[in-house]
């Protein structure tokens, strides 16, 4: 079942690049489209057929593939990689939708939007290192020439640090690979038999490094982020969608999936410094976010500042923030998404993206009337605003982290507050105010360009009303992921939470879900 | 034509409108667009204008002194299937009509103004008042214990019925346009003017009374013998309240009275139709949005497929209604100067071309803050 995620977008690729010429600038987009909505409804069946109820992976598939160096063809599913995989469908339709009708070498930029998402479901599949190592690195070839031949004028810049900082990357997450595989002297690098292994601390610590910088610049966190503003400017709108909303998630996934659950000794010995990355990340990504002047770039470092949420609830490790990890990906891939998407409509109608320029697009007439409401709605999402998904993560994450690390959660949580600030203060220049003549003859938006956001809009505040849609299918799975091995509960005694719990007057307040998931012993 | 260099220039920064004036010509640029723009806008506004007077002069003949007129709106035409239309927003805004006659009514002006605070109207309302209120316990109450309260409504039929009577004259007038401009004899924006104007000179001296007919009983409130007439107690108080003072409505653009952003004197209002910003159209609860939204309905096929046009088609309907008005405004604002121009405009005489230019730039003094400069080039 899981194969079809991987091979038919393959297949698609392949026979949207065979496509002959004539015909291809009005086939490739519809067949592109076609495959995209399959893939979506396949990951529905999948879903639907999915056990919440049954730990461990699901649909399992697993054909060696080359025995010499231990690399098979394994994949499968959980609670963890389900709602991301049902992200990347859907976002493959929304991007693919969003596309320009008339974009130029149609053949080539439809097969690479399939190749993407095959490198990103099979990153999300792969139960073996190697296997997941080859979807993460085949996902940077199809994003590499979207920004280089389809990108704005600074392009060739933008894909080339791209390039640069995801190899270095990719480079960085291979070595920790083999070092795990090598110092345990497994002879196959599937995951599952890797998660026994008994490393000593600093040798966890100094793989779980390597991992950490890794994913840290694919996720991005400061400093590792240079590449996602310059990414993201120059990309054009649905690759911005697919970017921020399903490729960064590889990198929270895989920090969650490799490094939690492969040196979840050395995460919880660095878990309290982890935090405080989170926290600076946060802080960090919400101040440049007020500074910036283009709408694209404050959704990017938005960006930035929401993925470190993810770290924090990583870093506390309990099994209320690991189930808001979950929530916080999906919830910011549909958020930045939307955000993008309306930036990307506000730029093609206006021919800007400047907040200096901009002004008064809520005209109600003139303007961009539902481009702007579908703003703030974006906006409050992301800020938040209770009735939305945006906030049953947030709130998760912060609910869930606060007994373990309170000071860096309030930090991040002074970080959602910037966010408000950041993003009222765009929406206050760009949409508010009276709208200048220059303006004032803008071409109407189609229901076309209105039509993915409305959706994704709708999903964030379903999401929102009801949170068990998101949560019930990671909810009883997370906890497998923190699976105590190794030295674990030693050292979680030394966390602030054992304190915290072994003290006689344990707050009642603290449920027993935001307890760590191995029990601490006295 | 009269020569502006026996006059010498003039050192207005609008005196390029005053030679305009002088020569006979309109505020408004002649051209086939803004022909086909102001006679089709004009046709619609004709329409709307029909139904607006009707409700008025209902209003004021059979909704008078009713505290809750709840059916105003209906013309007397109270069915279950007109609720419900009325309800699901199918109908005119009538809303609109009577925020122009509570603005005049406020800006006051011209003889009405005047005749409602002279004795003679007391008199008479008081009469009427009397007999309206026989028998209703509710009404003597409530004239007992406000004695000016009544009265005062009176003052606003009146105005319901001044207002009436004048969109009644208007809405003939522009309908007229219309037909002319359908049978190929207005071809240009001067000859929109001059009709306009023979309109208003036509009707310059119509009388404006009201009569109420209580318990079969008719009551005059504005006899014949007050002497009022359409052109300087209608046309005039209304040109100058809608047109030029307006009111700072709230939705239109946002005003901080305390920091004194809207002039202490009601003279130098600048809110009315000339000078409002098309842009803001659409908002909740503008008034000149209900207007646009009314002409939108009865707007000529060759105007709509201009609008249709546009890079926004439909959307920005009600803009492009509220441009086209104005520009049409703009033309009815030529006429009323020109009509009201001490002396004609192609006089010989030095002294009569020196009154009328003084004349025109008062009104261009006016004008200055409109939206005159910019009509030109939309």
């Amino acid at each position: 079942m899981l194969s079809v995620l991987i091979w038919v977008p393959l297949v698609g690729a392949i026979l949207i690049s065979l496509l002959p010429d004539k015909p291809a600038t009005s086939l490739a987009r519809p067949v592109a489209l076609t495959v995209a909505l399959g893939l979506l409804v396949w990951t529905t069946v999948l879903g639907v057929q999915f056990d919440p109820g049954q730990p461990g992976m699901q649909f399992t598939e697993y054909l060696v593939w080359i025995e010499t160096i231990g690399l098979n063809y394994h994949l499968g599913v959980d609670g963890l990689s389900l709602p991301l995989l049902c992200l990347n469908a859907l976002l493959t339709v929304i991007a693919i939708w969003s596309s320009d009708r008339t974009i130029l070498r149609p053949r080539f930029y439809y097969a690479l939007i399939l190749l993407l998402n095959v490198g990103v479901s099979g990153a999300f599949l792969a139960q073996d290192l190697l296997l997941f190592f080859l979807f993460y690195e085949l996902e940077l070839i199809p994003l590499y020439f979207l920004i280089i031949i389809w990108g704005g004028p600074q392009r060739g810049y933008a894909a080339t640090k791209f390039l640069i900082y995801t190899a270095i990357s990719g480079a960085l997450i291979l070595a920790s690979f083999l070092g795990v595989v090598w110092l345990s002297g497994v002879s196959s690098f599937d995951y599952e038999p890797l998660r026994s292994q008994t490393l000593p601390l600093g040798a966890q610590t100094i793989l779980l490094i390597g991992l950490l910088l890794g994913f840290g610049i694919k996720i991005p966190f400061f400093p590792l982020h240079t590449w996602l503003p310059d990414a993201h400017v120059e990309a054009s709108t649905p690759v911005s969608v697919l970017l921020a909303g399903v490729l960064l998630k590889v990198g929270t996934y895989g920090l969650l999936r490799f490094g939690v659950g492969l040196f979840l000794d050395a995460w919880v010995y660095l878990a309290p410094w982890l935090a405080g990355w989170a926290a600076v990340s946060a802080l960090y990504g919400a101040s440049c976010a007020i500074a910036q002047q283009d709408m694209k770039k404050v959704v990017a470092y938005s960006s930035i500042a929401h993925m470190a949420f993810i770290l924090l609830g990583a870093s506390a490790t309990t099994r209320l923030s690991l189930l808001a990890t979950v929530c916080q990906m999906v919830s910011h891939g549909l958020i930045s998404a939307l955000l993008f998407l309306l930036v990307g409509v506000v730029a093609k109608k206006t021919g800007s993206r400047d907040v200096n320029y901009l002004r008064g697009l809520l005209n109600p007439e003139k303007g961009l009337p539902l481009i702007g409401s579908l703003m703030i709605l974006g906006v409050m999402a992301g800020a938040g605003i209770p009735g939305m998904v945006g906030f049953v993560a947030e709130f998760l994450i912060f609910r869930g982290s606060f007994p373990i690390f309170p000071v860096q959660t309030l930090l991040c949580m002074v970080g959602t507050g910037l966010t408000a600030v950041y993003f009222l203060l765009m929406i206050n220049r760009v949409f508010f105010g009276r709208l200048p003549v220059e303006l004032a003859n803008l071409p109407r938006v189609q229901w076309g360009d209105r039509l993915p956001s409305v959706a994704l809009a709708l999903l964030i505040i379903a999401l929102g009303i009801q949170p068990n849609w998101l949560i019930r299918w990671s909810e009883p799975q997370i906890a497998t992921l923190v699976t105590d091995y190794g030295q674990g509960k030693a050292l979680r005694e030394s966390l602030p939470i054992a304190a915290v719990l072994n003290a006689p007057n344990v707050p009642v307040a603290v449920p027993p879900s935001v307890l760590p998931v191995a029990p601490i012993e006295n | 034509m009269v020569s502006t260099r026996k006059l010498g220039s003039s050192k207005h920064p609008l005196a390029e409108y005053v030679y305009r004036l002088e020569s006979g010509n309109a505020l408004l640029p002649d051209s086939p667009e803004n022909v086909v723009e102001v006679v089709g806008i004009l046709k619609s506004y004709g329409v709307v204008l029909d139904a607006y007077s009707r409700n008025l002069i209902y209003t004021s003949e059979h909704q008078f002194l009713v505290l809750f007129p709840f059916f105003k709106y209906f013309n007397g035409d109270v069915s279950w299937a007109r609720l419900v239309r009325h309800w699901m927003h199918d109908r005119i805004n009538f809303e609109y009509a009577e925020y122009c006659m509570r603005t005049m009514l406020w800006h006051g002006g011209g003889g009405l103004d005047g005749y409602l605070d002279s004795p003679e109207f007391t008199a008479l309302a008081r009469t009427v008042i009397q007999a309206k209120i026989k028998g209703n316990v509710l009404l003597q109450s409530l004239d007992r214990l406000f004695p000016d309260f009544l009265l005062e409504q009176v003052r606003q039929y009146t105005y319901y019925s001044g207002l009436g009577q004048f969109w009644r004259v208007m809405s003939d007038m522009f309908l007229s346009l219309s037909d002319r401009y359908d049978q190929g004899e207005i071809q240009s924006i001067p000859a929109v003017v001059q009709h306009i104007l023979n309109g208003l000179v036509e009707a310059a001296n119509q009388p404006i009374t009201y009569h109420v007919k209580v318990d079969n009983q008719t009551y005059p409130i504005i006899p014949e013998s007050a002497g009022l007439t359409f052109l300087s107690d209608t046309a005039v108080p209304y040109v100058e309240a809608v047109f030029f003072r307006g009111t700072p409505f709230p939705g239109t653009v946002s005003y901080n009275a305390q920091a004194n952003q809207i002039p202490f004197d009601q003279s130098d209002f600048t809110y009315g139709a000339l000078y409002a910003d098309p842009l803001p159209i659409g908002g909740s609860g503008i008034p000149p949005t209900q207007l646009m939204q009314d002409m939108s309905h009865y707007l000529p096929e060759y105007l709509h497929e201009v609008y249709r046009r546009g890079l926004r088609e439909e959307d920005d309907l009600r803009v492009k209604i509220c441009q086209s008005f104005q520009k049409s405004m703009f033309c009815v604002t030529t006429a009323a100067i020109l009509g009201l121009m001490p002396h004609p405009a192609d006089t010989t005489n030095p002294e009569e071309q020196r009154a009328n230019r003084t004349y025109l730039e008062k009104w261009m003094d006016r004008l200055v803050p409109s939206q005159l400069t910019v009509i030109q080039d939309s």
